[in-house]
């Protein structure tokens, strides 16, 4: 009998594993069917949450402080948005390209400045793009940028990051500035940073 | 409690039928399993075969079948699946040789990942598991250098397309990872000369000096690359801390000068590291592998079972044989002939990575075939012996047998050599012929002053 239960055992045990090994499949679901799709982390990157969080926070210290105050005085200064540089260890550039038409929204939203949007100077746009992500900031051609399409005040960011593995565990501290410089001057009016950490842990 | 089987009509009979059922069932199910167990070498032996052929898009069709996507296409799947991981690095490099760098790039990045979350998740059960049943038990763990070379082939595609900044990523990726070998491993397996070098050019030409100097530092401490003298010169002016930068400068050498020339740097990946097979060596030589990995009593048992003739062959993964490592690439500017600089063996860290670990693999497969042989007497004790308890030794062993698997996963279409050549050009169009392994490549390149550019020839065969 003992035998006949322990052959039994080796069976199931064997179907189980093959049961196991053959089962799962992938399924395509909807974030509102699916409460805490949005919630779950899936990797260290920085994801449209944290984005979302990171950029809210930012443009809520934007919004109290001294430069807009000083844009109100001035009837609707024109601002442009630059795009976001990326200088951490993550490839998110896509998704910082995407937080321009957002930073433009809270703008436009407050009233207190004309936004001057980039979307229509492709040609430009794509040189500033190129300088900023592969030589960097350069004041002297930020102003010519600013000339050439009217903007008395400039929108950027930058997101940095401190990249740490330590046995099995990965840990990704994110801090993400935002800050206002004036066209012609270089000088910087407002500056603030937001910090955001991601890491993979073992459970 | 003692069972004994016997034939004839019996209330038992029943029983005893539906256990034998049973235990063909099982029979079956482990002869399927093991013919789903194939090793990992057996499932890129076609696309290997082809890139021998010197034949890149057969073997992305054959990769291609292995991630289930369509053959003619560079898609990953929905999901990849972590043992789909290598098949994934594999074709990075073969998309590479076809030039198709942003689909390259997206390889190694989805890979830099999932490698990266089988390492987090191998566990000490996989550990036992490898040790006890099967070689390629558990996730795959890779080895520092090919950990490494993932962000060093990625910088080299980000810079063929002149993006700094996803270079720039990559350089930083790629010094996460020494850091963590350095700490956790070895110092000296942290060391990657291609990686630090392309490093270090890319914070050059990003404009951050300090950043570059700290990577060509680091690559000198690889190797003197004589190609990094001139740059080091003209980016450390008089004096440095750094012993390398500062050996370099007291070296001397023409002093760089400011002629608004470009810079050219050219890349060539040739021949392919050495792939794990596996293969079937007699216990002799077995024993012979690991006698500074074996316990003495199972180096005593397997002389004991080698005695009776139960054990002939041991079956373990080993290197094959590295394509094209003999090979000389070649490099013309403008019609003539340019210096091409050795810059890593790929080959030879695969080699010796796999030195460093052969006796322990090769003293755990034949401990996991003691435990088979062991197991399958304990089985036919316990049956009490006869025709069922020889079938029961005999299913113990096969099913142990059919499961242990030689673990030949390996990053396999890595370039056995890299070679860089670097040079100072004038400003307008040049001609660039690079020639590897029976393959050439023409580009034709505009140079602005002060600019630069990076042409890649990958031959994996």
């Amino acid at each position: 009998m003992a035998l006949l239960i322990s052959k039994r055992l080796i069976a199931l045990c064997l179907s189980a594993c093959l049961i196991t090994a053959c089962a799962g499949g992938t399924r395509a679901v909807r974030g509102e069917d699916e409460p805490g799709l949005d919630q779950a982390a899936m990797s260290t990157k920085l994801d449209r949450r944290d984005l979302q969080k990171a950029l809210r926070e930012n443009m809520e210290f934007m919004q109290n402080s001294a430069v807009v105050q000083r844009w109100r005085t001035e009837n609707r200064p024109a601002v442009a948005v630059l795009p976001m540089r990326n200088e951490t260890s993550e490839h998110i550039d896509g998704a910082l390209q995407a937080l321009i038409t957002d930073v433009e929204t809270y703008l436009v939203n407050w009233g207190a400045v004309r936004v001057i949007s980039m979307e229509s100077q492709q040609a430009l746009m794509s040189q500033i793009r190129q300088q900023l992500q592969n030589d960097g900031f350069d004041q002297s051609k930020v102003a010519s940028w600013g000339r050439q399409i009217g903007a008395q005040y400039w929108v950027d960011g930058k997101v940095f990051s401190t990249d740490e593995r330590v046995g099995d565990q990965r840990r990704v501290q994110y801090y993400m500035f935002i800050r206002v410089l004036a066209v012609e001057t270089g000088e910087i009016l407002f500056q603030n940073q937001v910090a955001i950490t991601k890491a993979i842990v073992r459970d | 409690m003692e069972i004994h089987l016997r034939p004839g009509p019996h209330p038992h009979v029943g029983s005893n039928a539906v256990g034998r059922y049973f235990l063909l069932s099982s029979l079956c199910l482990l002869a399927l399993s093991a013919a789903g167990c194939a090793s990992h070498s057996s499932h890129t032996e076609d696309a290997r075969a082809a890139l021998d052929q010197g034949n890149p898009q057969k073997a992305l069709g054959h990769l291609n079948e292995q991630l289930g996507v369509d053959p003619e296409t560079a898609d990953l799947p929905d999901k990849v699946e972590p043992n789909h991981q290598l098949f994934v690095l594999d074709r990075s490099l073969v998309l590479q040789w076809l030039d198709d760098l942003p689909n390259s790039s997206r390889d190694l990045e989805t890979a830099d990942k999932g490698i990266e979350i089988l390492d987090f998740s191998r566990s000490t059960t996989d550990d036992i598991s490898k040790f006890m049943f099967s070689d390629d038990s558990g996730p795959y763990q890779a080895p520092p250098y090919e950990k490494l070379m993932i962000n060093t082939m990625n910088m080299m595609n980000y810079l063929v397309q002149h993006n700094l900044n996803g270079a720039r990523i990559e350089a930083r990726r790629f010094e996460v990872m020494q850091k963590f070998i350095a700490d956790h491993e070895d110092q000296g397996k942290a060391l990657s000369g291609p990686g630090s070098y392309l490093a270090g050019f890319i914070f050059e030409k990003s404009g951050r000096s300090d950043e570059a100097l700290l990577y060509y530092d680091e690559a000198l401490n690889f190797a003197d690359y004589r190609s990094l003298h001139e740059p080091i010169r003209r980016l450390a002016g008089k004096s440095s801390n750094r012993a390398n930068i500062k050996a370099v400068l007291e070296a001397g050498g023409p002093a760089p000068k400011d002629d608004g020339s470009a810079e050219l740097l050219v890349i060539v990946n040739y021949g392919r590291v050495p792939a794990k097979i596996a293969r079937r060596v007699p216990i002799g030589v077995a024993l012979t592998l690991a006698a500074g990995d074996i316990s003495p009593t199972d180096q005593a048992k397997a002389n004991e079972l080698a005695g009776q003739g139960l054990v002939t062959w041991v079956n373990f993964p080993t290197l094959d044989k590295p394509r094209g490592n003999w090979g000389t690439p070649q490099f013309w500017l403008d019609g003539r002939p340019e210096h091409l600089e050795a810059i890593l063996n790929v080959d030879t860290a695969a080699v010796q990575e796999w030195e460093s670990v052969q006796g322990i693999v090769v003293g755990s497969a034949i401990t996991r075939m003691i435990t088979r042989i062991v197991a399958g007497q304990v089985a036919k004790k316990a049956s009490g012996g006869g025709a069922l308890g020889t079938l029961l030794s005999l299913g113990t062993q096969a099913t142990m047998t059919a499961t242990d698997t030689p673990d030949t996963r390996s990053w396999s279409t890595l370039p056995a050599r890299i070679a860089f050549g670097r040079v100072r050009v004038p400003a307008g169009e040049h001609r660039i012929r690079l020639q590897a392994r029976g393959r050439m490549k023409e580009q034709t390149i505009s140079l602005e002053k002060n600019s630069w550019g990076v042409v890649l020839l990958t031959v994996l065969r």
